[in-house]
């Protein structure tokens, strides 16, 4: 789990990057950038951590 | 006065802050407050800070500056400096008679009340087809130029309401007569004339 948790900052880490470098710009190819490339970024880090927590096993009080 | 441009910069600043908190020490997550930590700094905190930064792309996408990126929209931008009055698009730029860092959305948009959406809807639509498709060549409207669109500002406006234009109202409003291809402000972008004519420069 802590693997996953890992993964999914650095996605997540990354999604921000894009996002702030696509708003160093106004134009129509930052925009895309920040939809697809760091969309994709975003939307793989959020599920990833997300299925990190169904998938947890449950601990031994 | 913080701009929003500057509070987006911040706040994805501080949800990479966050996000590496976790991923130095994923182990955090072994007690209750590291766990909500791990939460709102891997779905809470992006998903707002996306939200936010998606909001801002999507005002910037209504300046002209955004419009004229596309290099197949470049004879339309240049077209708004003509130095000639009978050029619509020209004289409302110029004059300011509408805000001239927002040109392109303020006459294309329609004013109705899904206008704004359907305007960013077919703005995707635009980015697409200019990225992946085959843009239309010459590019034209999808729909005949609404009326709506100019009586939004200019009904009820001193200038307007003369006995030519009061006479025909009705049949504006319906659409029946069009402000633009009757024969009246007949003259748009012709971005094929822009070879033949002057250009205004304005003092920087």
């Amino acid at each position: 789990m802590l693997n996953k948790l890992r993964i999914s900052g650095v996605l997540l880490i990354l999604g921000l990057v894009v996002e702030a470098l696509s708003l160093c710009w106004n134009t129509a190819l930052s925009f895309m950038s920040f939809v697809v490339i760091g969309g994709l970024f975003f939307a793989s880090g959020v599920l990833l951590f997300l299925y990190s927590l169904v998938s947890a096993k449950p601990s031994v009080e | 006065m913080i701009s929003p441009e500057t509070l987006v910069f911040v706040l994805i600043g501080a949800s990479i802050l966050l996000a590496l908190v976790v991923v130095i020490r994923p182990s955090i997550t072994a007690s209750r407050e590291g766990k909500v930590i791990a939460f709102l700094a891997l779905f809470i905190v992006p998903v707002v800070t996306a939200g936010v930064g998606a909001s801002e792309h999507m005002e910037r996408s209504e300046q002209t500056q955004f419009c004229l990126s596309c290099h197949i929209m470049e004879p339309y931008g240049k077209s708004l400096y003509v130095d000639d009055p009978a050029y619509i698009p020209a004289a409302h730029f110029q004059n300011h008679r509408i805000p001239a860092d927002q040109a392109c959305y303020t006459c294309h948009t329609d004013y109705a009340m899904f206008g704004t959406i359907q305007a960013k809807w077919e703005g995707l639509h635009h980015v697409y087809v200019y990225w992946f498709g085959t843009p239309m060549n010459p590019i034209r409207l999808y729909h005949p130029y609404n009326n709506r669109e100019c009586l939004h500002c200019h009904a009820g406006a001193r200038s307007f309401e003369d006995s030519t234009h009061m006479a025909m109202m009705d049949d504006l409003k319906a659409n029946k007569i069009s402000c633009t291809t009757s024969g009246c402000h007949d003259t748009f972008h012709n971005v094929d004339k822009l070879g033949e004519v002057k250009f205004w420069k304005p003092l920087e």
